[in-house]
């Protein structure tokens, strides 16, 4: 596939012939978004892999949707400037992936998500009529949003093909720090304390006890084994702005009882203090044969909450749940470890992932930071959104898609 | 249910612990070459669990995807799950070639080694004008490519150990289709035991060899364990360079392409490095070097059997050389000299060798 034109010409073909059509990025997906439950056509869209233009005066970047996204990270960097949602896939995952699953990253807290970078769209409509949504204009309010509409529909209503996207100018200093904390409830209240001292770190993550304990038994690293530990970067124009807003989130770690608050004192310390959460994707992955990464998101002063109810859930299904994740933006990622060819364990992970569905919503919070419904979250779709929305919702897809050609199965639209 | 496939006895818990995170797909050249998610390592493994699950068998029609990996081990280096791939492939080929399924570009190469002692049907090999099978200090074994394919780069390093003064012979080397193994065949073992014979013949103690692969196949394979046994240790001429002084320098700006072989198979990075930067001042590194280094698309039998594709990804490795302005691209390994000097494109100014061989010419200058 290489334009909109023959996307548009293969849609038209599906829809008359009532053929599913299951868009395609690079696959990384972790909820099944791009499994084609009900058969039909996969639109892998990695050939679409231009970047059409970068406008440094305008701030924007237009690109075709299966550009890389570290592609576009290292055509932006020679001006200065970053695509900032950052993604822990970024050096795999395309861009129009990114918009259809609103994707993020560490960086949430203080840059948002991809949905506060898409200015624009490109969109092929199931019935092959092709649309432009939005505008190069920083600022719009022309009628209703439709670019937001399709950003994170999951490739539910239309095909990207492509994407404008205003772009930051990157802070060139960083500061990193680490905390780490006997007590959970220690960790929560700073993070709390962290959002009212007025600073928002540039990266907050935090690892729990079983992830840290699950490092350890698997690297050279000699966490201690606390409840939780913190990890912090502060960034800025000068060192003097990034060392100021690192003095005060230190100043809030001192005022919680850390067992101990280490600061980076040179690049080289900073990976040091980056390895233990860089490895916890990895350390979890091997431990048993399958695993299921989940996102659920809370209020940020919810995040102790989430994790102590997290290892509730562990303990009540019987299952090893390891967590860590973006505490600034209140985006966890309890990752329940189990054989796949175990019925008995299957089950228990079926059970504990409902049960960290329900007490992400009974905390105010969402079923999904940044993964996305898919196929995994949908039965849990009603429990986060009443009747009413899920009725608006299956509205407009059957507006835009009375064939329900476009990825049927996901995000319950089906009724 | 008893295992119907050796791949499966042996590699079922890693191909089942590909969490199919797609991490792979960033540094997969054949996936950079193609964009072709199934030629990935994600894709084989995925198509591995199928054959696992009893929904597909091992056939003819899994030729184009399961033997188009260069085994550059990329993968393995940045599996989050620590899959070993390169692995796993090498025992799935073997399993293929079991039950009739190759590729016949490497059906070839086998029978080819039946009636001659290399994998290009020739039957001369150069002797480089030097008196072979003699006694000396060192064996310096060149390797197929170097033998019949890159004679001219061999001639060079042959002149650069002559320069140096070191005491070496060449030997009536056979290949022991060593390089085989990689596409589903094993080493012959009596041929492995001819080259055997002939090293201990000379008295030498220390192999030095041109080609990586026969490094590997020396230092690794059960087959040449007598070689360990007997106390002969076996250096790759990169390694074997590395103490020597040149006298010579160069003004170009230099880069280095870590062959897979040499690289993450056997983690020499810096030995060819030291020796480069004592004669090119301006050494720049491309984007992609060390463990991170691009493959060029030579290996595992990608060349042999898919030369498009080969050839588009050493054209994406040469891009990187002019990325960084390279006048001269150096490796250590005749197969990627080939490859990439096959790849170049006319408006690619820079000149590629083999260390070995650019330091002889350098040498040759300095006599003028």
């Amino acid at each position: 596939m290489e334009s909109a034109e023959q996307i548009s010409e293969i849609l038209k073909l599906a829809n008359s012939k009532k053929i599913p059509v299951i868009p395609r990025g690079a696959g990384t997906g972790l909820s099944g978004m791009a499994v084609p439950a009900k058969g039909g056509i996969v639109l892998d869209l990695s050939h679409m892999n231009k970047i059409l233009k970068i406008s440094i005066e305008d701030r924007l970047a237009i690109v075709q949707p299966g550009v890389v996204y570290a592609d576009l990270e290292k055509a932006l960097a020679p001006h200065g400037f970053f695509f900032p949602p950052d993604p822990a896939s970024g050096t795999v995952c395309t861009l129009g992936g990114n918009v259809a699953t609103n994707a993020g990253g560490v960086k949430g807290a203080k840059y948002g998500t991809t949905r506060d970078y898409v200015l624009a769209l490109q969109v092929v409509l199931p019935d092959g009529r092709i649309m432009r949504t939005g505008s190069k204009a920083i600022k719009s309010v022309s009628g209703y949003d439709l670019t937001r509409l399709f950003v994170g529909s999951e490739g539910t209503l239309g095909v990207v093909t492509e994407i404008t996207l205003k772009i930051n100018p990157r802070p060139p200093v960083t500061t990193t720090a680490l905390a780490t904390f006997d007590d959970l409830e220690d960790a929560g209240r700073a993070v709390s304390q962290i959002m009212h001292s007025g600073i928002i770190p540039s990266v907050l993550e935090i690892l729990g006890r079983h992830t840290i304990v699950a490092i350890n038994q698997n690297m050279d690293l000699n966490l201690p084994e606390v409840d939780a530990m913190l990890l912090v970067e502060t960034d800025g124009y000068t060192r003097e702005e990034a060392e100021y807003q690192m003095e005060k989130v230190i100043g809030v770690f001192n005022n919680n009882n850390p067992k101990e608050v280490k600061k980076a004192r040179s690049l080289q310390d900073a990976e040091e203090l980056w390895k233990a959460r860089k490895s916890a994707y990895a350390v979890l992955a091997r431990i048993k044969s399958h695993f299921v990464l989940e996102d659920v998101t809370v209020p940020m002063g919810k995040v102790a909450d989430l994790l102590k109810g997290v290892e509730e859930i562990s303990r009540k299904q019987g299952i090893q749940i390891a967590t860590f994740g973006h505490a600034g933006d209140g985006n966890l990622h309890p990752q329940i470890l189990y054989d796949g060819y175990d019925p008995d364990q299957v089950k228990r992970m079926e059970a504990a992932s409902a049960d960290l569905f329900k007490l992400a919503i009974d905390l105010g919070g969402t079923l999904t930071g940044e993964h996305g419904i898919g196929l995994s979250k949908a039965p849990y779709m009603g429990l986060e959104h009443d009747p009413v929305a899920m009725d608006v919702m299956r509205s407009i897809k059957k507006i835009l898609d009375p064939n329900n050609i476009l990825n049927p199965g996901k995000m319950a639209l089906d009724g | 249910m008893e295992a119907k496939y050796e791949f499966e006895k042996k590699f079922r818990e890693q191909i089942l612990q590909c969490s199919r995170c797609g991490f792979c797909q960033a540094v997969c050249p054949v996936y950079g070459a193609t964009l072709r998610p199934g030629l990935n390592a994600r894709g084989k493994m995925l198509i591995l669990k199928e054959i696992m699950d009893n929904k597909l068998d091992l056939s003819d029609e899994l030729i184009e995807t399961l033997f188009q990996c260069t085994t550059c081990a990329s993968c393995f280096e940045n599996c989050p799950s620590g899959v070993n791939v390169p692995e796993i492939i090498r025992q799935v080929r073997k399993d293929m070639v079991h039950i009739g399924s190759c590729h016949p570009a490497f059906k070839g190469m086998n029978e080819v080694l039946k009636k001659h002692p290399n994998i290009y049907a020739e039957n001369e090999a150069e002797d480089f004008d030097r008196e072979k099978n003699r006694k000396a200090e060192y064996v310096f074994f060149v390797g197929c490519v170097g033998l019949y394919r890159e004679d001219e780069s061999t001639e060079a390093t042959l002149e650069l150990l002559d320069r140096l003064g070191v005491d070496y012979t060449l030997i009536d080397e056979v290949c022991c289709s060593g390089v085989l193994e990689d596409v589903g065949y094993r080493i012959n073992e009596s041929l492995a035991g001819k080259n055997i014979e002939r090293i201990l013949a000379t008295g030498a103690k220390t192999v030095i060899t041109g080609c990586p692969y026969c490094y590997r196949t020396f230092n690794n394979k059960p087959q040449y364990e007598e070689l360990r046994e007997k106390g002969v240790e076996v250096v790759h001429v990169s390694q074997f360079l590395k103490d020597f002084e040149f006298g010579v320098r160069t003004d170009k700006r230099v880069t280095y392409h870590d062959p897979c072989d040499l690289g993450r198979h056997c983690g020499i990075y810096e030995e060819p490095r030291e020796t480069i930067r004592k004669i090119a001042p301006d050494f720049v590194e491309m984007r992609h070097n060390h463990v991170d280094s691009l493959c060029c698309g030579a290996g595992g039998g990608v060349r042999g059997a898919f030369a498009k594709n080969s050839i588009a990804m050493a054209r994406r490795r040469l891009e990187e050389a002019e990325e960084v302005g390279a006048e001269v691209v150096l490796t250590d390994c005749n197969s990627r000299v080939h490859n990439l000097a096959n790849a170049k494109l006319r408006r690619q100014k820079f000149r590629i060798y083999n260390t070995t061989q650019f330091i002889n010419e350098l040498l040759d200058q300095a006599e003028r």
